[in-house]
């Protein structure tokens, strides 16, 4: 009992701080929608006519789109109506289909479950932060739109004096997602640790962001490394105790999963991220979602065999 | 606090609710119906049936469900089966279930003692009305504990769902955790959501537990008692009742072998008439060259006995000489190595071209021949009432209406001296009343011969009385065809026609019963009648 009330109270309190940011979020949004009304009011951009004649077959469908609905900002229940997914990928995805005329519906799975998702036709499509990488394009092929920052989530003061996935990080205990892109990047730390003399970094694994927040929460974790907002909003929500001690640069770009066996599709999607970011609606919802702008990139396809 | 109440009470939560018993009941619907095609599989006669679900036990059994769930959900489109989530779901928690509520339903059936199985094989159930009436009545009853258990199992396992995209309590909790960071009073509130469910779980297995309890009046009474008309019921009835008919039929107070010497010296003199005419009857039950052996144990060597219609024959014998065998012979609940077994001049358990007959075609002949047998442990069927035990298989098994099947039990439980007790559990009788019940039972379909083995040997002394006096109206009264095995000397002189003698699987001796018993002519006999004398005298002095 005394456990249960001595955890709950900073819950709390931090997480009526959380609410009270987000507040402050929602009026910030509130008066960035209003400024950008006419932009991201107005109905699908001209080429999309076009693309609808071009891809008959997609016009009224009913799409599945398969998320991983842990990342406040780009995919996560609405706190406010959790009936309903917001974020950036969210908006994009929507924009994508009003372009080309269909409509999405969500399928909210484990990260590490994304791709196998969309390989047994469960799914349609993944607009969901994953980073597209020449491994997972061995099981979909990735329409690339967004370059990659990643925050370093330590703890309050930095205990470790963590600052990158480098050699400061040997020794460490790294809470990261099945699945996630950093597990790589910290395992080859590994060898660099024990080649200089020094402990190797321990990678937990966890099934979704709030675990691997929870983890340095809970002292069981050093770091939690991931895209940059993810961590941001981490530290909006517990700014006592967690800090985001350096963002770094990862050599991905974040994409669309589609399907393998459907070029045509996937070129579909392609041409209407086009049509969209040439509308400005992209920069928009990331300036909507306070996205950093540099993360614009132009769409590319990867694609192995 | 106010987060705690506020996502207790929040609607997204309490609707993933419907996703989680909506899986559960598709886990546990599914599973039990595997779960009986397993189990009936793994009982089955059939060894390919068995191995086949003993094999999917061990795979189902031994892997995660997180694993068959992700199967079931990614895997089984790839062959062209695409189950919705909750489809898939349900697919894998039934699954997965199913193998633990076969063994539960295994173990249930098993658990049914095989006296009973015997009683309702000899009177001519079939398989499947021995599982219906007998096995799993009582079989559901013990299992209802572990089915509470498998119950509240599934409800937690359903939570796996959430790798699959159901939108369950869990998947919702975690999501609205990652949105909100409010981690610990969301999961509060849907631990305590996953605890008020179980906690229904438990509140309903309690209930069926009490409704299905025997020993509890009848859902009448109970809703009756709550009425301000009611009034308890005079206990005087029941109580005075039970002397008044004991001194009626004059059963448990009379010493029944009181005869004078002269009684009994006319009675000799009628019984050597009797056994004349009884010569000039037809053979009820002809065996001849009956061989058994378990391995190279030989129990039955070649036995020939014949027995005619109104004859009382005792098998006597020591321990292990084959009396038990031969009795299960004789109605073929025990097969047998050679020789021939005829009842009415019909081979029982043989098709006419000499194959055996499959277990409910032998049921069927078993009714129609009519051999009745009464069981050392009396193998009531205890989920019944004495009068039940009597009327059900006669409803049951000769199709007679229950008006008709509950007169005949009772005027049956009359002439056994327990008609105050038709009412009554098999556990709340005496050993001696449920050997009478088991009498009643054994005769009401008006069976060609009677089977009895060692019907008093399991009784206290003060016990063997009562039932050996109603064997000995049977005889008298009805003229009943019986073999009794037995090591009752002097009911055996004072009821049987002719002793029949075995040991080591062979008939060593028979004649008249006063006879053999009084001047036996092997030693072995001689041997063993003095040995069971001598170990009468103090009773008789007693």
């Amino acid at each position: 009992m005394h456990m249960r009330s001595s955890t709950q109270t900073p819950t709390r309190r931090s997480s009526s701080a959380a609410v009270a940011g987000m507040s402050i979020a929602a009026l910030g949004v509130f008066l960035l929608a209003g400024i950008c009304a006419p932009i991201s009011a107005s109905a699908a951009p001209a080429g999309c006519a076009a693309l609808q004649a071009k891809y008959p077959d997609l016009k009224g469908k009913k799409l599945v789109n398969a998320i991983n609905p842990h990342t406040p900002g780009y995919e996560a229940i609405d706190p406010k109506d959790p009936s309903k997914y917001v974020g950036f990928d969210i908006d994009l995805g929507e924009q994508i289909g009003e372009c080309l005329g269909f409509t999405l519906t969500y399928k909210a799975v484990t990260f590490a479950a994304l791709l196998t998702t969309l390989a047994s036709g469960q799914a349609d499509i993944v607009i969901s932060d994953i980073y597209a990488t020449e491994e997972r394009a061995k099981a979909a092929d990735f329409i690339t739109y967004s370059k990659v920052f990643d925050g370093v989530l330590v703890a309050k003061g930095n205990p470790k004096k963590i600052d990158g996935i480098n050699m400061s990080m040997c020794g460490a205990a790294a809470a990261e997602n099945t699945g996630y892109v950093e597990v790589p990047l910290i395992q080859a730390l590994m060898p660099q640790c024990k080649a200089a003399g020094k402990p190797e970094p321990t990678i937990q694994l966890y099934d979704n962001n709030a675990n691997c927040i929870q983890a340095i929460l809970a002292g069981r974790a050093d770091t939690y490394i991931n895209d940059v907002n993810t961590v941001d909003q981490a530290v909006k929500a517990y700014p006592d105790k967690l800090e985001k001690a350096i963002a770094v640069t990862i050599p991905y770009s974040v994409g669309i999963g589609v399907p393998k066996n459907k070029p045509e599709f996937r070129d579909a999607v392609m041409a209407a991220l086009i049509e969209v970011q040439k509308a400005g609606i992209h920069m928009d919802l990331l300036k909507k979602w306070n996205l950093d702008v540099n993360n614009f990139e132009e769409p590319r396809i990867l694609s192995v065999k | 606090m106010s987060l705690f109440v506020h996502y207790l009470s929040l609607p997204y939560l309490l609707e993933g609710i419907w996703f989680t018993v909506v899986v559960t009941a598709l886990g546990l619907a599914g599973g039990l119906i595997l779960g009986l095609v397993l189990a009936a599989m793994q009982l089955s006669r059939f060894w390919m049936l068995a191995a086949f679900a003993r094999g999917y036990t061990v795979i189902f059994r031994g892997t995660p469900l997180i694993l068959q769930m992700v199967f079931a959900y990614d895997a089984l489109p790839h062959i062209g089966i695409k189950l919705s989530a909750i489809g898939a779901a349900g697919l894998a928690l039934a699954a997965n279930e199913a193998p633990f509520i076969a063994e539960m339903l295994r173990a249930g059936v098993l658990g049914i003692d095989r006296g009973q199985v015997s009683a309702g094989q000899a009177l001519g159930m079939t398989p499947a009305l021995l599982m219906r009436r007998i096995i799993a009545p009582q079989a559901i009853r013990m299992m209802i504990p572990a089915f509470g258990n498998e119950t509240v199992s599934a409800l937690k396992n359903s939570s796996l769902a959430s790798v699959i995209s159901v939108q369950e309590l869990t998947l919702r909790s975690t999501q609205l955790a990652s949105s909100t960071f409010d981690f610990f009073s969301i999961f509060f509130a849907s631990g305590l959501i996953y605890l008020v469910l179980t906690t229904g779980v438990s509140v309903v297995q309690l209930l069926v537990e009490r409704a299905l309890d025997l020993d509890r009046p009848a859902t009448q009474s109970r809703f009756a008692r709550f009425m301000p008309w009611y009034r308890a019921p005079s206990l005087l009835q029941p109580i005075s009742a039970e002397p008044s008919s004991a001194a009626d039929t004059g059963l448990d107070a009379a010493v029944p072998h009181a005869e004078s010497p002269k009684e009994a010296k006319a009675s000799r003199a009628d019984r050597t008439e009797r056994s004349a005419t009884l010569t000039q009857n037809d053979v009820v039950v002809d065996v001849n060259g009956l061989y058994k052996a378990y391995d190279k144990q030989v129990v039955l060597a070649g036995v020939e006995l014949t027995v005619r219609v109104g004859e009382v024959v005792a098998l006597l014998g020591p321990s292990g000489s084959g009396k038990s065998t031969l009795l299960r012979c004789i109605n073929h609940l025990e097969g047998w190595d050679a020789g021939t077994v005829k009842i009415g001049g019909r081979r029982i358990g043989f098709r006419e071209d000499g194959k055996p007959l499959s277990p409910r075609d032998m049921a069927n002949e078993r009714a129609s021949v009519g051999v009745g047998m009464v069981f050392q442990q009396f193998n009531l069927f205890s989920h019944l009432t004495a009068l039940e035990n009597v009327a059900g298989p006669l409803r049951w098994v000769h199709g007679v209406s229950r008006p008709d099947a509950d007169r005949r039990a009772r005027e049956l439980l009359e002439r056994v001296g327990l008609s105050h007790r038709a009412d009554a559990l098999p556990r709340h009788l005496s050993g001696g009343q449920q050997q009478r019940v088991a009498i009643a039972r054994a005769i009401a379909p008006n069976p060609s011969v009677l089977l009895l083995d060692e019907p008093t040997s399991a009784l206290d002394p003060e016990l063997v009385n009562e039932v050996l006096e109603v064997i000995r109206r049977l005889a008298v009264e009805d003229g009943l065809t019986m073999i009794i095995a037995t090591h009752q000397l002097r009911f055996a002189d004072e009821v049987a026609d002719r002793v029949v003698f075995l040991s080591g699987g062979s008939i060593i001796e028979e004649g008249p019963a006063h006879e053999v018993l009084t001047n036996p002519r092997n030693p072995i006999t001689a041997r063993f009648l003095s040995v069971m004398e001598a170990d009468k005298a103090p009773e008789k002095t007693a």
